[in-house]
């Protein structure tokens, strides 16, 4: 493992656990705040009365710019499950493919996705069925990608053009995120939200030969880091919700 | 959240979307060198009986590759120690014809003789090849030697391959 790939791994381990010891700080700061407002005589024991929440949605941001761009094409699905403690687990997938006609490069690529992670919500909740949420959260995701053999001209002004072929290949990206985003219930069940994503990729050297222009679920595979955005539709199944307030006072 | 609020970031990242596709770019632009450079310095000894070379600037070199590619003329280069040539990626071997002033009769010709390699640049860039000199040969009008500093011919424009050293009196 190379020292570069090495400070790659530190660096993504501190970041995570810095965010993770945030979320928690802000969490617990609530909890202390809603402890304090109780009669000090009470000892109050909180319990996550949020109940379950499925969420299922899709990016509605690619097809728009499946028909903006010309020359790459992509679809992603997301879900995510409330565990507890504003935890989600979160499961993304999705496909696509790019087309390089340049003059002098010419090829295609297809894709297929998946991320697993999780998501920390900052938010306090106003109530229990209050899902709306600003969150932060991290994924690690892989790709197997499809390369078609690719054909190229070496332009030379003195010595005239040549051309060549690469073979094509079929490959496996691998790639973490670091996400942040916020999402809002607008009709019942129903949300609206959006992702910010800062994406690394971990086995870049598997792209010495032809880095694919456009990995769906990554971006442009000749970058290291590439930052991206998606814009959710989801809808939330829901069951076990509670009541709003279920504090158990212990008298001492 | 508040209800005014809840949707203002929703308008915001819209704006921002549509912002960012209407910015990006069908290609990115290429912003390293796309064909192999050697670098050529020009040297002679000053005085017959000198034994250290000193970089010569030659009032009116012209390089010209010797390729069946019509039309394809020489460079006339202003007074200068440093020129810059290529390698042909059809071939393991190419020739260039050099004079030093164009007021003389006086020409050279100046054999490469290579190994190629293809070299995925970027997607920007394309393909180009790279090159590591096996060996340079010349006729000796003008050209006393040739020596090679760098056999590894690629895009890196700071790297100087070869030394041209000229007769004393050229």
């Amino acid at each position: 493992m190379s020292i570069l790939t090495s400070c790659r791994y530190v660096f993504i381990l501190t970041f995570s656990a810095l965010v993770l010891s945030g979320t928690s700080r802000v969490y617990a700061q609530a909890t202390d705040t809603t402890a304090a407002d109780t009669t000090s005589e009470h000892k109050v024991k909180k319990k996550d009365l949020a109940g379950h929440q499925l969420s299922i949605g899709f990016d509605i941001a690619r097809p728009v710019i499946n028909s903006l761009v010309s020359n790459q094409m992509g679809y992603e699905f997301a879900a995510d499950y409330y565990m507890h403690n504003e935890l989600y687990l979160a499961a993304e997938g999705g496909w696509g493919s790019s087309t390089v006609n340049y003059t002098d490069l010419k090829y295609n690529t297809k894709n297929n996705f998946l991320r697993f992670g999780f998501n920390r919500s900052i938010l306090t909740r106003d109530r229990p069925a209050d899902w709306d949420m600003m969150f932060v959260g991290m994924r690690l995701a892989a790709a197997n990608v499809d390369r078609t053999p690719a054909t190229f001209t070496v332009i030379d002004s003195v010595w005239g053009s040549n051309t060549g072929s690469s073979p094509g290949k079929d490959f496996t990206a691998v790639w973490v995120e670091l996400t942040g985003g916020m999402r809002v219930e607008f009709i019942k069940g129903l949300f609206a939200g959006w992702n910010f994503r800062g994406k690394i990729l971990l086995n870049n050297r598997s792209f010495n030969d032809l880095a694919p222009l456009y990995i769906a679920g990554y971006g442009k595979g000749d970058k290291n880091v590439v930052f991206d955005l998606n814009v959710y539709i989801s809808y939330g199944i829901r069951w076990n919700r509670k009541s709003l307030v279920d504090t158990t006072a212990i008298t001492k | 959240m508040t209800k005014t609020n809840k949707y203002l970031p929703l308008i915001l990242f819209a704006l921002c979307v549509i912002g960012w596709v209407a910015c990006t770019q069908e290609r990115d632009p290429c912003l390293t060198p796309k064909i192999a450079i050697l670098n050529v310095e020009t040297q002679h000894l000053p005085t017959d009986t000198a034994t250290v070379f000193v970089d010569t600037a030659l009032p009116a070199a012209v390089f010209t590759p010797i390729t069946t590619i019509p039309n394809i003329a020489g460079t006339l280069y202003p007074p200068q120690a440093l020129f810059t040539l290529s390698l042909s990626p059809d071939s393991t071997v190419c020739k260039w014809s050099f004079t030093a002033d164009t007021a003389t009769n006086k020409f050279d010709t100046i054999t490469f003789y290579y190994q190629k390699s293809l070299k995925f640049l970027s997607n920007a860039c394309g393909y180009t090849y790279f090159y590591n000199i096996d060996s340079v040969q010349s006729t000796h009008n003008i050209i006393d030697s040739i020596h090679i500093l760098n056999a590894s011919v690629t895009n890196n424009v700071n790297t100087n391959q070869l030394q041209i050293c000229i007769h004393t009196h050229f």
